[in-house]
This record gives C-alpha cells, sequence and structure tokens, in this order.
C-alpha cells in the first residue's frame, strides 16, 4: 500500500516537472521570435526613413551622389535579405553606408541647421540605438533559450516542445562592431 | 575588483528573498509572542484588523500609477510633445522587452526621476523638469534604464508585499499589546510572557528596518539591471554624480511617495538604517567597478 502511495506521488511530481519545464521551453522560444521581429520593425522604421533623408541631403548636396547611392543601395540590400545571417551583413553595410552620409553632411553647413535636417537626425540616432538594443535582446533571448536546450533539466523535454536552438545576431566584420556615432550634439 | 552586473543582480535578489523570508518568519514570531500573553482564543481580532490594513495597502498597490501621478501632478507626454525623451524611454524598453509605458514630466526645478505602476503593461515613468534640462542624452538613458529595471523587476509589487508584510507585524504588535492588559493567559512560564511583550514592542522597528533594507537592496538591483540593459554603466553613473551634486529637492517629498524617486528627497547625508536608498558615492563606486570590468563580462 505504501510503495503504491509512493509511486502515485512520485508520478505527479515527475507530470509537474515535465509541464514546467515544457512551458519554461515554450516561453523562452516565443521570448526569441518575439527578439527577432523586433530587430526586423526598426530595420523597417530606418528603411522608412531614409528617403526623406536622402532628398532632404540632395536638396543641400546634390554634387554627392556617390555617398547616396551607396546609402539608397545598401536600403535595397536590407529590403532584400533572407534569415539573420544575411540580414546582419546587409544590416552592417547600411550602417556604414550611413556613417559615409552623415560625414559628408558635416560640410555642409545650411544642411546641418535645418530643423527637417535635425529631426531626422535624431529619428535616425534612435533608430540606430534601438536596432543595436533589439540585436541585444534577442541575442539574450537567444542565450536563454540555447542554455535551457542543454542544461538539466529542461533538455530531457526540448523533443517534447519541439523548440530548436537559435542563430545569435553577430555582426559580420570587427570594423562594423562599433555603434555608428550620427548625433553631432 | 571587477564586478559584472549579472553577480550584482543575483546577489541582490538573494538577499531581497532573504529579508522578505526574515519579515515572514517575524510574523509568525508575533503571532507566537501574543498567543504567549493573551492566549490563542482571543487571537482572532488581528485577522480582522489585518484584512482591513491589507486591503488598505493593496488598494493603493493597484492604482499606485494614477495615485502617484496625481500627488505629483505629473503630466502624459507622447511622441510629438516631446520626441527626445519619447524616443530615450522607447530604446531602453526594447532592450528591456517590456511594452512601451506612459511617460509623464513632473514640473520641479530638482532633478529626479520615478517609476510606478502595478506591473508593466500599467507602468508610469515620469521625469522632472529640472531632471531634463541638466541631463544630456547618454545620462537620461541611465536614469531611464534605471526606472525601467524597476517596472521590469516588479518592484512596485515586491515593495507592496514588504509594506504589508511590516504593516502587518506592526499591526499584530499594537493590538497584542493592548489586549494584554486586558486579558492576561494563564501563564505558568514568566519568560515567555516577557519574551512576548519584548518581541510585541520592538516588532515594528525591526519590521520598518527591514522594510527599508528591501528597499536598499532592490534600488541596488535597478542599479545592475539597468547596466544589463544599456551595457553602458558609465550613462547611470554620470547622472547619478549629477545627482550627488545638486543640492535642491522634488517638492512632492511626503512620505507615502518619498520611496518612489531614484534620488531620495527625504535622506540627509549620514547613513541611516532607515534609508530607502543605498548612500548614492556608494551607488556611483559600484557602477565604476562595473565599468572596469570591459565590455559584456559574464
Amino acid at each position: 500500500m505504501l510503495i503504491v502511495g509512493i509511486v502515485i506521488v512520485l508520478i505527479v511530481l515527475l507530470v509537474i516537472v515535465a509541464l514546467w519545464q515544457f512551458n519554461k521551453l515554450r516561453r523562452l522560444n516565443v521570448n526569441v521570435e518575439e527578439g527577432y521581429a523586433q530587430i526586423e520593425v526598426q530595420l523597417a522604421r530606418r528603411s522608412d526613413l531614409i528617403p526623406n533623408l536622402v532628398e532632404t541631403v540632395k536638396g543641400y548636396a546634390k554634387h554627392e551622389r556617390e555617398v547616396l547611392e551607396a546609402v539608397t543601395n545598401a536600403r535595397a540590400h536590407v529590403q532584400e535579405a533572407q534569415g539573420v545571417g544575411q540580414t546582419a551583413a546587409a544590416d552592417a553595410q547600411l550602417t556604414s553606408a550611413l556613417n559615409g552620409l552623415m560625414i559628408v553632411a558635416e560640410n555642409y553647413p545650411d544642411l546641418k541647421a535645418s530643423t527637417n535636417f535635425l529631426q531626422l537626425q535624431e529619428e535616425l540616432t534612435t533608430t540606430e540605438n534601438k536596432i543595436a538594443f533589439a540585436r541585444q535582446y534577442y541575442n539574450e533571448s537567444v542565450r536563454a533559450l540555447n542554455t535551457a536546450i542543454v542544461t538539466f533539466p529542461s533538455m530531457l523535454f526540448v523533443g517534447m516542445s519541439g523548440v530548436t536552438k537559435h542563430e545569435f545576431y553577430e555582426v559580420p566584420d570587427a570594423s562594423q562592431r562599433i555603434a555608428p556615432n550620427v548625433g553631432f550634439n | 575588483m571587477s564586478v559584472s552586473f549579472r553577480a550584482a543582480q543575483a546577489k541582490n535578489k538573494r538577499k531581497t528573498f532573504l529579508l522578505l523570508f526574515c519579515m515572514f518568519v517575524f510574523v509568525v514570531l508575533a503571532i507566537w509572542a501574543v498567543s504567549q500573553l493573551v492566549g490563542y482564543g482571543s487571537v482572532w481580532v488581528v485577522p480582522i484588523a489585518v484584512a482591513l490594513a491589507l486591503a488598505g495597502v493593496w488598494a493603493s498597490y493597484w492604482s499606485s500609477d494614477k495615485i502617484v501621478m496625481k500627488m505629483t501632478n505629473a503630466k502624459v507626454i507622447d511622441h510629438a510633445t516631446a520626441p527626445q525623451l519619447f524616443n530615450v524611454v522607447d530604446e531602453v524598453r526594447i532592450a528591456a522587452g517590456l511594452p512601451m509605458p506612459t511617460v509623464a514630466i513632473v514640473d520641479d526645478p530638482a532633478p529626479n526621476a520615478f517609476a510606478t505602476g502595478r506591473n508593466p503593461e500599467h507602468a508610469v515613468i515620469a521625469f522632472t523638469t529640472g531632471l531634463l534640462a541638466t541631463m544630456d542624452r547618454e545620462q537620461l538613458q541611465g536614469v531611464t534604464a534605471h526606472e525601467m529595471a524597476h517596472v521590469g523587476n516588479r518592484d512596485t509589487l515586491v515593495m507592496a508585499v514588504a509594506a504589508t508584510t511590516a504593516g502587518l507585524i506592526a499591526i499584530i504588535a499594537d493590538i497584542g499589546i493592548r489586549m494584554s492588559f486586558f486579558t492576561r493567559r494563564d501563564n505558568n512560564n514568566p519568560i515567555a510572557a516577557i519574551a512576548g511583550i519584548v518581541i510585541l514592542l520592538l516588532a515594528p522597528i525591526a519590521a520598518l528596518l527591514m522594510r527599508s533594507a528591501v528597499s536598499r537592496k532592490r534600488e541596488s538591483l535597478a542599479d545592475a539591471t539597468a547596466v544589463q540593459f544599456t551595457r553602458n554603466p558609465a550613462g547611470l553613473r554620470r547622472a547619478l554624480e549629477t545627482l550627488a551634486a545638486d543640492s535642491t529637492v522634488v517638492h512632492e517629498r511626503s512620505n507615502a511617495v518619498s520611496h518612489v524617486w531614484i534620488e531620495s528627497p527625504l535622506e540627509g547625508k549620514s547613513k541611516s538604517l532607515f534609508d530607502t536608498h543605498p548612500p548614492i558615492t556608494e551607488r556611483i563606486e559600484i557602477l565604476r567597478a562595473m565599468e572596469q570590468s570591459g565590455p559584456t563580462p559574464t
């Protein structure tokens, strides 16, 4: 009678642990998906800001064609990119092109003083920060999920929950690791 | 000495848990003390008084966002009215993985900020006009990260639990002492009775000390979590240095809301066990140590 009682208690405990670990893995997975979606939202925001920025700069600095084209092309690459790896590479290229554009803008005092440009600059600064933070949050979520997948006891329930490891969002080139300082204040 | 924000977070969470556990033990001790003086039969009065006190604390926790905003006369802003502030808060909440809180401004020349609200979905973060005037974008980001840390760590809830427990201890002690004047348990153990009285006399002070300790640990945790969000200890450190140098104090400094501000308006320069915040110089030193640890330590 006692043996039956103990077995029942053990089975109940096992079920509780299984539910708890299953939900934990599922929740961590959702965080990762949410994190990636946020990166895409911010990249899209930046994409939307760019035509306006290019037009504003063109208004004051039409001869700087190379730099403006570099930005427009890089933007197109980001929109075409598929998956974490490609997006990260295209994103790095666009950041670099925008840096180039802001450096050129330094030579045009009328442009720097225009309210339109100043507003765009703040929006660009905040969007670059948001992209960086979205990447950071995504990587933290991936870290938590990947850790749960390889540690005990959650690793026992990976098959049951159907979650898999995810890639970190890594910046491909070492020179791109410095966040662009697009604020001139 | 190098310090990582993860180690600091783990330490402060452990201490919070320990303190709340000690407070709970104290509640049990207080109930025991009453039973030694008065006997279990008369203890029924306690749950009624306790329930009333509980209702009070939890009602104010539930509506904390509205209550604090009203008391400080905070005005809500949006992206159109204050674009840079709104952007900074938006950035930090993305790093934190939290929903966008309501952002408000308090008209006061003293630099300060607070966060409140019963959960992240109903959170409010406010900044004084004084703070917005004296801080640059990096410092503002640091302060915002500290406030979002309070939201993410559910500190309004933690402090409500601590306040309730402390209140409970004080009420039990108060009722116990009063009742012991009228009824006395037929006890052949006078030592237990004396122990009971001593515990009940000291209980309210002990409860306040423990509650203040919890508040200090949550502030330290918020500093460490802010670094987890921004990975830039210098921003918050420079903001705290500016706050330390400034001597003006916010107008709304009643006891009810003094604990929510980033820099306590009530506490003086000397350290006290009743302080709700750790000393500002200590906070600055810890952040400096994190800066020296280098980027993203594990």
